[in-house]
Order: C-alpha cells, then sequence, then structure tokens
C-alpha cells in the first residue's frame, strides 16, 4: 500500500494544475522577490555554517545539478550531479536549502573515480532551492542552483512497520553497464537500510521512530578509492546511487556503516571490457 | 461510465466511513466524510472537502480576503519540525517555516487532543487576535493533507466563529502561486508551553 503522504505533491499538483500549465509563477519570475531574498539570505546562512568564509562562485559546467522541477513523491526525489571534468573535481556536496537537515550528502572522490554523473534520491520537506557546491582540486568552490516542489518528504511514513523496514538491513545490489574498453563503468549501487529520519511518526503508535540513516559510505575498485560518501537525514530509505569508476579489473568493495553503530561490507565483481 | 463513477465514488466513501470508524487515514482522497466532531486519527491524511460552518477556500480566494477591506487573520496550525532525539551534535539543523505572509503560528494548534491549557490558549490567542470580533474572517491552514488545520477550524466555528474560512491546501497550495515568508512560533503561543514543560 502506498501511504498516504506520497499523494501530498500529486495533489497539490492535480488540484493545481490550472496554475500550473500556465506561465512560471509571478513570484518566482518576477527576480529579485521577498521570497527569492529570503531564499538567498538562507543560502548565505548555510553557505557560511558549512564552508566558513570560502568564497563560492557560481558554475554552469562543473557541476550541473538536475532535479525534476515539482517531485512525484517527496520522500523519493531523483537528484543527477553532472561533472564532466573529471580531473577537476575533489568533492561535491548536495544541500537541500530548507530542508531542517540541510546537508544531504558530501561525496569525496578518489583516484578511481569518474565524475561524469552521480545520481541518488533525497527527501525533501518544503518547496525549496537545492545547491550542488563542488570542490575543485585547486582548492576553489563553485555552486549550481535548482528549484524543487515537494513537501513533507522528512516525515513522511515508510507505509510498513519499522520492522519490516529494517529487514535485511544492510544488503547490497550492484548492477553495472556494459563495460568498453578504455572506457569508465557506470554502476548502481543499492542498499537496503530505511534511513530514518527521525522525524518519521509511526502512526499507530504516533511515537517518532529513531534517526537511523547511513552516514558513511565509501566505495573502493580494489584498493583506489572511488567515493566516500557523508550521508545525512535527507537521503532516502534504500539507498540508490549511480557513479561511475574507472574498471581495473580488481573487485568493487563497499564498506557501509550508520548512525546506530550498524556497519556492512561488500565485494562485487566487476566487469571486464569484453572485445 | 457516470454509473460507474457513482458506483466507485460509492465504495470509497463506505471505504472511508470505515477508515474513520476505526479513527485510521483515508486510504483515498474521493470523499473523504466530515467526522461529527474533531479528528482523533494522525494529521497527515486525506482531508474532507467541507466543514461545516466554515468556509472552503483555495489559493486564489485567500488572496482576494486579503486584498480586501476587512483583512483575515491568518493562522498557521502546522506541526514544528521535531529534531530527532538522536541527531548528531554538529550536524547542520535549521528547520525554517515558510507560511503565507502575516500569519500566526500556533504550531499543532490541531492536535487531538490538547491539553486543556493549550486550548484554551488557542481561543484566547484567537479571541486577541480577532479584537473579540467572532465574524471576523479567519484563514486556517497547515499542509495540504493535513487534519491540523480541520481541527483548528471545527475548534473556532464550535466556538461561535461565524468567519472561519479552511484553506485546507495549506503553504503548499500557497506557493504555487504567491510568495511566502519565513515565520516565528508566535511567542505566547511558545510561552505556554515552555511553561508547561
Amino acid at each position: 500500500m502506498r501511504p498516504t503522504f506520497a499523494a501530498f505533491p500529486l495533489a497539490v499538483g492535480l488540484t493545481l494544475s490550472a496554475a500550473a500549465l500556465g506561465a512560471a509563477p509571478a513570484a518566482y519570475a518576477a527576480g529579485a522577490s521577498d521570497t527569492d531574498q529570503e531564499r538567498n539570505a538562507r543560502w548565505q546562512e548555510i553557505a557560511k555554517s558549512i564552508f566558513g568564509d570560502r568564497t563560492i562562485s557560481p558554475t554552469d559546467t562543473l557541476v550541473k545539478l538536475d532535479a525534476p522541477k515539482r517531485a512525484e513523491d517527496a520522500a523519493l526525489v531523483p537528484i543527477t550531479l553532472t561533472m564532466p571534468d573529471r580531473d577537476k573535481i575533489k568533492a561535491v556536496s548536495l544541500i537541500i536549502d530548507d530542508n531542517p537537515a540541510p546537508y544531504a550528502a558530501k561525496f569525496e572522490f578518489g583516484p578511481a573515480a569518474d565524475t561524469n554523473e552521480l545520481k541518488l534520491r533525497v527527501r525533501v520537506n518544503n518547496y525549496t532551492d537545492m545547491h550542488a557546491v563542488v570542490e575543485t582540486t585547486d582548492g576553489k568552490l563553485y555552486e549550481a542552483k535548482q528549484f524543487v516542489k515537494a513537501s513533507g518528504g522528512c516525515s513522511a511514513p515508510m507505509g510498513m512497520s519499522d520492522e519490516e523496514a529494517m529487514k535485511g538491513m544492510g544488503d547490497m545490489r550492484m548492477k553495472f553497464a556494459d563495460a568498453q574498453p578504455g572506457k569508465p563503468v557506470e554502476a548502481t549501487l543499492m542498499i537496503r537500510h530505511p534511513n530514518f529520519s527521525g522525524m518519521q511518526m509511526n502512526q499507530v503508535t504516533r511515537d517518532y521512530t529513531p534517526a537511523r540513516y547511513i552516514d558513511k559510505l565509501t566505495v573502493s575498485a580494489g584498493d583506489q578509492k572511488i567515493f566516500t560518501m557523508t550521508g545525512d537525514i535527507s537521503i532516502a530509505s534504500n539507498p540508490v546511487i549511480n557513479f561511475g569508476f574507472k574498471p581495473d579489473g580488481k573487485p568493487i568493495q563497499v564498506a557501509a556503516s550508520d548512525n546506530q553503530g550498524g556497519s556492512w561490507t561488500k565485494s562485487f565483481t566487476a566487469p571486464s571490457p569484453t572485445n | 461510465m457516470r454509473r460507474g463513477m457513482i458506483l466507485a465514488r460509492g465504495a470509497a466513501i463506505a471505504a472511508a466511513s470505515l477508515c474513520l470508524a476505526a479513527a485510521e487515514p483515508a486510504d483515498s482522497p474521493v470523499n473523504v466524510p466530515e467526522p461529527p466532531g474533531l479528528y482523533t486519527g494522525p494529521q497527515r491524511g486525506y482531508t474532507p472537502p467541507t466543514l461545516k460552518g466554515a468556509q472552503v477556500v483555495d489559493g486564489e480566494q485567500v488572496a482576494k480576503l486579503l486584498e480586501g477591506p476587512v483583512k483575515p487573520v491568518l493562522i498557521d496550525v502546522a506541526m514544528r519540525e521535531k529534531k530527532p532525539a538522536n541527531f548528531p551534535e554538529g550536524r547542520l539543523w535549521l528547520p525554517v517555516h515558510p507560511s503565507i505572509p502575516g500569519a500566526v503560528w500556533l504550531p499543532n494548534a490541531g492536535a487531538v487532543p490538547l491539553a486543556p491549557e493549550r486550548e484554551a490558549l488557542f481561543y484566547a490567542r484567537v479571541e486577541s487576535l480577532t479584537g473579540g470580533d467572532k465574524a471576523k474572517p479567519i484563514v486556517v491552514f497547515c499542509h495540504v493533507e493535513c487534519w491540523g488545520s480541520w481541527n483548528a477550524g471545527k475548534r473556532l466555528v464550535e466556538k461561535g466563529y461565524t468567519g472561519v474560512h479552511w484553506f485546507p491546501l495549506g503553504v503548499e497550495g500557497w506557493q504555487d502561486e504567491h510568495e511566502t515568508k519565513t515565520i516565528t512560533e508566535d511567542a505566547e503561543w511558545k510561552r505556554g508551553e515552555v511553561a508547561e514543560r
């Protein structure tokens, strides 16, 4: 059964479809509206608390952030980060400005990474700006921004009991796209884990399920790191992460741990190029 | 086809009534019936299309009221974001509450049950905000598909307020078309709660 919350953004969408079909709402088309100014001020506050006084320049090329303008399910919003300049990228942070815990994830890349495309799924609590901030190898910061309409994703219950949601916690699967000689390989990592946000209320007992989320995830090709992810409660349940790596025939090692002391590892055989 | 739809609606009403009897969320947005009194189920869930004694309004109607000669009192009863008890120290926690500009935020005033002192304070705040005018237009809202605003509206109707407007689409319905403003909790409402602790 689909939990009730899943229909949140959908219901708004249906009710306001006539309005949504028209031109962009004046509030956002007008430029420096009060709402925009508030959003900007909030971003400045968040950026300062994460990056201190470092300058963050806008970019159209170093990182591109793609998210649905209106999410169908606020608890499962797909995000794509495109960073084609592999040699320039050291790390990327994803910030969901209006989530109560805005710093959703940070990925630090290693020598085996291919950064071209990174995908993950997140929870979105309010209509919000999202920011992707890349740190380049020369220590500079660049940001890309996208506005997303979704609501209630952080507190949306999973629609099943906590026990059921935790069944098989830590199980992992990985799918690989076809390997081609000399080309990076695309992989999809799926981890079974409820990633409880701590803001989800059990609809029967009315208690909050304590936060239990993957806070560290390291993926390596042999002894070469692909990435380390620092996660937070904004990552959707049962995390799915698409990433690229440079295959060298060694197995892909995954190590995941959560904030309640759970830790899991698994090794996957990487495809070898067929030629 | 029409007949089929009517039948389907009938089935949805029956299903929804069964759910309500058990105070569980309705599993369909179609024709959720009004409970006879306050709704005691979880706040999150499909809500009825009506609230007896109150006028149901959309974002445009709220905007019109705001432009009109008699400014309505805007009451936002959305729950505040609860910081998880085990949220790690040092991680960024920065909840924000965008709402309709000018709204007074009385978090969770639509809760059932509500402690008698809180309920009394809710009525006192509304009395003060309306200047004791029971006919003053009031708009109650929270989020879309949230029973909190329905309950808050119901409380006011039962208290004899005649200008109650229920805005079921809430903050989300508003911000699709209009400017929002980040607001903080009503000071008296907050003080009352701190005193309780």
